[in-house]
């Protein structure tokens, strides 16, 4: 029975506590740990106890049949019917939404009431049911103003040597070189009201995406100027703060989850038979007037597949892809310890692994994979009453392989390169094996993509992450109360390195010489096993931070402040290091828990600005007024349990170190990468100077000017809340190019503080929470806007008001208005041309806004989407008897993408796709979906080139994004000792609606890997 | 307990002094060189200065497969590009391009090496250089010269494209200037070109350079630049048939006979520098490096990339790209100098490819031309000609001119295959033309140049009839540039600078249909295989739409 388990957990026996007349009874949360502060009721509301620290209660009148309501703050309500005096051992359920006292706020902790600006936080629960690597994944849809786009279905690891290139923004061009080594996301763009935040990982700042989410407490959003200010010269952007699990005191609490799941394509292109391709590619000659490729004959073959060799059909999605790959993940949590020292570690190990097939010839895998190891402990310890030491350390190591794909005359490798391949290489293109089974091939598709997938050797990527924080807090009790100093002291190190085992195969192209006979040509390359291994990134980070403080209260008054000092050192490759520093001092003050006032000021500094211009001043101030705390409201509405306005104004920076350059405010020269001029001797050649940055003296830190006012109310005894935003920034003097950049200047113009643009929106966060006996049940949803505007970046004049980008959203496309197609040759003979060019029935029809005859850039125009953005989420679930579910519905509306599409590649050889059947012929003329087929570059017609609003696709969706239902075993059933058995299944993209089919809208790019979906299933043990 | 804590803090403060101060990097990055380190100050060897001379040789044009992957001459009527789908050249070709997308666009490269030659011109004289010539120069004077030498040329390459450009002098523009300079006028181009060479040649290197300076322009690099300048000047486009009446951007006001005198004075004056000759064998030029027609070429190396790139598409790892047209096979006549119209020429029309004039052989891959040890096919369904999808002959040809001697190896070789950018064969040719044009009639020098280009040719006999017109003997001469300078970047601005691609350029292209019968027979069909385009505004190349808009003082080319 459990009752004996529960004794030996606690150490105590609860059935000697019954004999006092009354009852005694015992509350334990899902570890079986005793818990604290539960209130229990009576079926008609009347408080008759409160837990203790122990979870002991006593009662003093309980009769068989009567029943108990417990609650507890963060805990679902459980109701019970009294079966049996000597025994109340009831266990309660962690709620799925959490309200804590306490937030996590930057560098800091703070009481959930007197935050004055706008942040938002997801817990454990609603993130752990995500399946993925990333627990950015997990995020999509919890957190208003917080915006995903996944471009990746899976990791890609850097492959690329650390070159000269890699100098942080060394020039220009080679500026956002900088971000893409070191971050361990390549999957998922994401923003904060617009801007990329500033990652924290338990206090520090680090990138780091792939961890385990059930190894996290918490993620938080600050999004306001206030809340980001002791950031300085990167508070523009605001802040993801992700806290991992910490102690707390008792027993030792141990986790183990084991899950596993499959996953599988979203959606992939369809591609042409190799007869449809032939017919089609046919009709594209004819159409430019060239002869045909394809003869009748052909076409049988191809259809009848009487000569797989020379008339090949191959699918090589079906040839190269599996259909599902599986991704296992097992996690242990510990936690425990003595009053004074308490210990938490986390080991999590997950492998993924990719879709492409392997091949029996070779006993290695060549497969896309992931292997992730985590490691991460951390020890507080109260070393005397006011002295507390905490010590945190956390490894990560990463290993991946994927196929040894190479193409030496592309900067493709590995995946990238077989993907693209698999984008471009027709059904008809060469057969997977010649009859004498060496690989097919072509002149043109000297690569034979079965062999680039699986016989191609392989790449080994490992990534190692290491990460130790010391943190010191000291409390000055005795000399006065409420003021103590903290230190904090970090170090970090990250890099990466790859192993290349990659081996070159030849393909061979068969053909038939006119004895009849087959010839096979060689066509690829032959080379050894060449074996190489290079580091692709390394950075080390160090980071310091010291504060004093003071928080105190005299009456109605609770006063306090900081002086601030940090500085973080990061070094990239082999760049000097580059230093953020920052020197701040906060206030804040609240009355009666009714007013609210905060300020703080920030002298922040960035070491790549010129020196003596390195420093700047930041500040920023917000005010509360819970109204709801107001007698004269409290007395008058009491359907309203909280009604808090909040706002904050504040001036913040960013040093934007990608767009700013590698030292910029110097004229530079030195070698230009490996550039060299070659000797008469043609044996050796000279290595060349070159001029590499004009000197930009006066470039500064961006700032913006930023406006948070924020409504948080509750209704219905609190199970309804509402938390409404609004904001207003204004981000100026961003570094962008100036608009006259005149060729005769001879040189790239750098970045000067030019931009200014607006960033406006509201979000909306509505909780209700609720029970019907012992059915708990939520609902949270929550809707993000966002508008914004270019109000400077130095545009030329243009010639007409269609023309004009200021005024546009940031990142407008521009481009031609497209009016469906040319039915007639009469349309064609009178439409409007792009220079030199023709037009024929079949045609795209471009609108001339200025009517003078001809198409060119005076007909640019805003095309796309040009409101504001929408996205939101919803997430509802229940828990009963031991069930518990919860389904995450997640869409974006006013969102456009420009699909780059043209028939046959843009070198009129590649790959064509199903959508192509419905291009413009004279029969289908009215429904046709796709222009009148050509071969590669069309001017009028291909996008790549000409963007016109013909190729503009919806990028609308909603998706059911996460569905999770698990089932706890009772106490009483748990034969095996364990204190929680969590049983549960969960699923990842499962469902999709969206305007357009053909691609996810997500990831729209043909040949990145797809986003996939993930049917998962695990266990959870708790001991 | 409290001793113990201070004593901790006290280890935690200076641990943390100890690493932050601990610092040994540099305050700046020191590979971001300054302006003194490349021109320094106690470098007598001026190595540094050396290595920002030979940046700035990078920029020099490159001749094969520039274009987008192809020759500049797949936009003219000599060749079309392999490729099926819409490439740079055919857009040049067809005049589907704006101000906005012009495919050979050099406006940005050039000023960026003018630039880097203004920088290297302002500064050499900082290094105490200690070289000498053997005739006495020093070399301040000769480097300086050079990057001379470089910018002439890049404003060269502007004015031949886009009329006549701002000339910047030594200026080195920082952020702060005002950059809204006009254009020069044509005149003034040339005349500050010109100018520069006459005030440079004689500081260059004397001819012939010594082989381990061969990578430097000479006083004949500085002759050959001028006489071809002063030929263009003195052409029609320019000289008196302005397309643009009296805008003196895109060429002079007047006619004025005297400039072709002058134009065949400066090709004279590199005759008479008497070091430079026609090489005996005429595809030797291209991959013999050290020879004595060479006068300038952009160093590239000993490889085989060409003859992969270009070869006929059937060899191994041969790509095919070029497809010569059946009208520039035509152009070259027979071995006997008659062309293949005349009755009297033995051309055969079921047997083409016999006894032509033999620079056909070295510029063409046709049916039957030995290759690698096997005969090139490209009948229909032949080795190098089979159908499909695969990139191939368009016109039953491909380019052989500049590859390597691999009829009788089995793999492709290494051979020069260096940027030939001036060479004697242009000059006398350039000498012929502007010396017919002055004369009312052909004087003995002229056939002596025409005739010279013919000898070397192997026609047999190669003289010319002794009574030609001034008329005849233009047709004979533009024949001859066509030929013998086919591929090498002139017929694209020769037939601007005459004035004729309206007709020229405005034409079908045709290619040789060969059938392979049963018998073994060959049967040649002449087909249409593309058609060019060409208006009067594509005489001059749009100054990008940017730099218009940009400059308020920017006038942009007729008709763009």
């Amino acid at each position: 029975m459990y009752v004996a388990s529960a004794q030996d957990v606690t150490g105590k026996d609860t059935t000697t506590n019954s004999s006092q007349g009354g009852s005694t009874g015992t509350v334990l949360d899902e570890f079986a740990q005793p818990l604290g502060g539960v209130h229990i009721t009576t079926g008609d509301g009347k408080l008759i106890g409160t837990t203790k620290d122990d979870g002991l209660y006593s009662l003093s009148d309980v009769v068989v049949g009567q029943k108990l309501i417990y609650t507890c703050k963060d805990y679902n309500l459980k109701a019970v019917i009294v079966k049996d005096k000597t025994s109340l051992i009831t266990r309660l359920e962690n709620s799925y939404l959490k309200d804590p006292e306490k937030i996590d706020v930057l560098y800091n902790e703070k009481d959930t009431k007197e935050i004055v600006g706008s942040v938002s936080s997801v817990f454990t629960r609603q993130i752990e049911t995500t399946p993925t690597s990333l627990y950015l994944n997990a995020l999509t849809g919890r957190l208003a103003g917080f915006y995903t786009q996944e471009v990746n279905g899976f990791r890609s690891a850097r492959t690329a040597a650390i070159t000269h290139d890699d100098l942080a923004g060394s020039l220009p061009s080679n500026a956002t070189k900088y971000t893409s080594v070191n971050s361990d996301n390549s999957e998922i763009n994401f923003n904060v009201r617009g801007q990329t935040p500033v990652v924290l990982i338990d206090g520090v700042q680090r990138d780091i995406y792939s961890l385990d989410p059930e190894s996290i407490e918490s993620i938080t959003v600050l999004k306001d100027a206030l809340s980001t200010l002791l950031l300085a010269q990167k508070s523009s952007r605001g802040v993801l703060q992700v806290t991992t699990k910490k102690g707390v005191a008792g027993p030792p609490r141990i986790s183990f989850t084991a899950e596993t799941g499959m996953q599988s394509s979203l959606k992939t292109p369809n591609p042409l038979s190799a007869y449809q391709y032939g017919y089609l590619y046919n009709e594209a000659l004819l159409n430019e007037g060239k002869p045909t490729a394809f003869s009748a004959s052909d076409f049988e073959a191809y259809r009848n597949g009487t000569s797989p060799y020379l008339f090949p059909d191959v699918n090589w999605y079906n040839t190269i892809l599996k259909k599902s790959a599986p991704i296992t993940k097992y996690n242990l949590n510990v936690s425990g310890g003595l009053k004074n020292a308490r210990y938490s570690i986390s080991l999590s190990y997950l492998n993924q692994e990719g879709l492409f097939k392997t091949s029996d010839a070779y006993n290695y895998n060549t497969n896309l994979g992931l292997s992730r190891y985590l490691i991460n402990s951390s020890v507080d310890v109260d070393v005397s009453k006011n002295f507390t030491v905490g010590l945190q350390l956390f490894g990560r190591i990463q290993d991946g392989t994927q196929p040894g794909a190479l193409d030496p005359s592309s900067s493709n490798s590995g995946t990238n390169q077989i993907l693209s391949l698999l984008y471009a290489t027709p059904n008809n293109a060469y057969p997977v094996y010649n009859p004498d089974g060496t690989y097919g091939g072509s002149q043109i598709y000297n690569r034979n993509l079965y062999q680039q997938t699986t016989g191609a050797g392989y790449f080994l990527d490992n990534n190692r992450d290491l990460m130790a924080n010391l943190d010191l807090k000291y409390k000055f009790d005795q000399w006065l109360p409420g003021l103590y100093a903290k230190i904090k002291a970090n170090v970090s190190s990250t890099s990466s390195s790859l192993i290349s085992r990659n081996i070159e195969q030849p393909v061979y192209d068969l053909s038939l010489n006119p004895a009849g006979n087959l010839v096979y040509s060689r066509q690829g390359y032959i080379a050894d096993q060449a074996n190489s291994f290079d580091m692709t990134s390394t950075v080390q980070f160090f980071y310091v931070q010291a504060a004093i403080g003071y928080d105190s209260r005299i009456g109605d008054h609770k006063f306090g402040g900081m002086l601030f000092a940090d500085q973080q050192r990061a070094t990239f490759q082999f760049d000097l290091p580059q230093t953020f520093t920052n020197l701040a001092a906060t206030a804040h003050y609240s009355y009666k828990e009714k007013y609210f006032a905060e300020v703080a000021i920030d002298k922040g500094g960035f070491d790549r600005f010129q020196p003596g211009h390195q420093y700047g001043l930041f500040y920023a101030g917000g005010v509360g007024w819970n109204i709801s705390e107001e007698t004269f409201f409290k007395d008058h509405v009491k359907w309203i349990n909280l009604l808090k306005v909040r706002g904050t104004f504040g001036e913040t920076g960013n040093s934007n170190e990608n767009s700013l350059g590698y030292f910029s405010w110097r004229s530079s020269f030195g070698q230009d990468g490996n550039n060299s001029y070659p000797n008469p001797d043609y044996q050796s050649s000279t290595l060349v100077i070159a001029e590499q940055m004009l000197a930009n003296v006066n470039a500064t830190w961006e700032k913006a000017h930023k406006l948070n006012v924020g409504l948080d109310m509750a209704f219905l005894q609190s199970h309804l809340k509402v938390v409404a935003d609004y904001y207003y920034d204004v981000y100026y003097d961003l570094l962008q190019q100036r608009g006259a950049t005149n060729q005769l200047m001879g040189f790239a113009y750098p970045n000067e503080n030019i931009g200014k643009n607006l960033y406006t929106g509201q979000e909306l966060t509505v909780t209700y929470k609720n029970n019907i006996g012992n059915f708990n049940y939520f609902i949270t949803a929550n809707a993000s806007r966002m508008k914004t505007e270019v109000l400077n970046m130095d545009e030329l004049k243009q010639a007409y008001s269609w023309n004009k980008r200021t005024g546009m959203s940031v990142g407008q496309t521009f481009g031609y208005l497209a009016n469906g197609l040319i039915q007639t040759q009469q349309e064609a003979d009178k439409a409007p041309l792009l220079a030199g060019t023709k037009v024929y029935p079949g045609d795209v029809k471009l609108v001339d806004l200025n009517d003078d005859g001809k198409i060119d850039q005076f007909d640019q125009t805003a095309i796309g989407n040009t409101k504001p953005i929408i996205y939101y989420g919803t997430t509802l679930g229940f828990s009963f008897k031991g069930f518990d579910c919860s389904i995450l519905l997640q869409g974006v509306k006013n969102r456009t993408y420009q699909q780059m599409d043209y028939s046959f590649g843009s070198d009129g050889k590649s790959q064509g796709y199903d959508y192509l059947v419905g291009r413009w012929t004279p029969e289908n003329a009215a429904t046709a979906t796709y222009p009148r087929l050509t071969l590669g570059f069309n001017a009028n017609n291909t996008p790549y080139l000409n963007t016109s609003s013909y190729w503009t696709r919806s990028g609308e969706y909603f998706r059911i994004k996460n569905v999770d239902i698990g089932y706890t075993f009772p106490l009483k059933n748990n034969k095996f000792k364990f204190s929680g058995i969590r049983i549960f299944v969960n699923a990842q993209n499962l469902f999709t609606s969206t305007d357009y089919s053909r691609l996810d809208p997500e990831i729209y790019s043909s040949n990145a890997y797809p986003i996939q979906k993930i049917i998962n299933a695990g266990i959870n043990i708790k001991l | 307990m409290k001793n113990y804590i201070y004593k901790f803090l006290w280890v935690a403060v200076i641990t943390l002094f100890a690493v932050s101060c601990k610092s040994t990097l540099e305050d700046v990055p020191v590979e971001q060189q300054t302006l003194e380190f490349v021109f320094d100050k106690n470098d007598s060897a001026g190595s540094n200065a050396n290595r920002f001379l030979f940046d700035i040789y990078t920029h020099l044009p490159v001749l094969f497969n520039r274009v987008g992957g192809d020759f500049l001459d797949a936009a003219t009527d000599d060749g079309i590009s392999s490729l099926n789908s819409n490439t740079s050249v055919q857009q040049l070709a067809q005049g589907t391009y704006t101000s906005t997308n012009y495919p050979d666009d050099q406006w940005a490269n050039c000023y960026a090496a003018i630039r880097q030659t203004n920088i290297f011109i302002n500064n050499i004289d900082q290094v105490p250089l200690l070289g000498k010539l053997s005739n006495g120069t020093p070399y301040n004077k000769v480097w300086k010269a050079e990057a001379k030498f470089l910018r002439a040329l890049f404003y060269f390459e502007l004015v031949k494209r886009y009329g006549g450009v701002p000339l910047l002098g030594d200026k080195v523009f920082q952020l702060g200037d005002d950059l809204n300079i006009p254009r020069n006028s044509f005149a003034d181009c040339v005349q500050y070109i010109k100018n520069e060479c006459d005030s440079m040649k004689n500081n260059l290197r004397p001819d012939p350079v010594e082989p381990s300076n061969l990578m430097r322009p000479t006083k004949g690099a500085a002759l050959a630049l001028k006489a071809r300048l002063l030929l263009y000047a003195a052409s029609p486009l320019y000289n008196g048939g302005n397309i643009d009446g009296n805008n003196a951007l895109t060429g002079y006001t007047d006619y004025d006979k005297e400039r072709w005198n002058l134009a065949a004075a400066a090709a004279d004056s590199v005759r008479a520098e008497n070091v430079f000759g026609l090489d005996t064998a005429f595809k030797d030029v291209f991959i013999v490096e050290y020879n004595n027609e060479r006068i300038f070429a952009r160093i590239n190396g000993s490889n085989s990339s060409l003859d992969k790139e270009d070869s006929p598409m059937g060899y191994t790892l041969s790509n095919g790209r070029t497809s010569p047209t059946q009208e520039l096979a035509d152009a070259f006549g027979m071995i006997n100098g008659k062309d293949i119209t005349d009755p009297a020429s033995g051309y055969n029309s079921i047997d083409p490819y016999k006894n032509r004039d033999p620079r056909f052989y070295k510029t063409f891959f046709y049916n039957g031309s030995i290759w690698l040890s096997r005969p090139v096919e490209t009948f229909e369904g032949g080795a190098d000609k089979p159908g499909g999808t695969r990139q191939q002959t368009r016109t039953g040809y491909y380019l052989r001119k500049f590859l390597g001697d691999n009829e009788t190896l089995t793999a492709f070789n290494d051979h020069s295959h260096d940027h030939i950018l001036f060479r004697y064969g242009e000059v006398l040719l350039n000498y012929a033309e502007a010396r017919n044009e002055y004369l009312d009639k052909p004087d003995q020098n002229v056939y002596n140049a025409v005739e010279a280009i013919r000898r070397r040719a192997k026609l047999s006999p190669y003289q010319l009839s002794a009574t030609l017109t001034k008329d005849s003997m233009r047709i004979i001469i533009h024949h001859e540039r066509r030929k013998e300078l086919a591929f090498e970047e002139h017929r694209y601005w020769d037939v601007r600078r005459w004035k004729e691609a309206e007709t020229t350029f405005n034409t079908s292209l045709h290619g040789m249909l060969i059938y392979k019968l049963g018998s073994g027979t060959l049967t040649y069909q002449k087909v249409p295989v593309y058609t060019m385009a060409f208006a009067a505004k594509m005489y001059f190349a749009p100054i990008p739409y940017s730099e218009v808009t940009k400059n308020n003082k920017m006038v942009q080319n007729p008709q763009w």
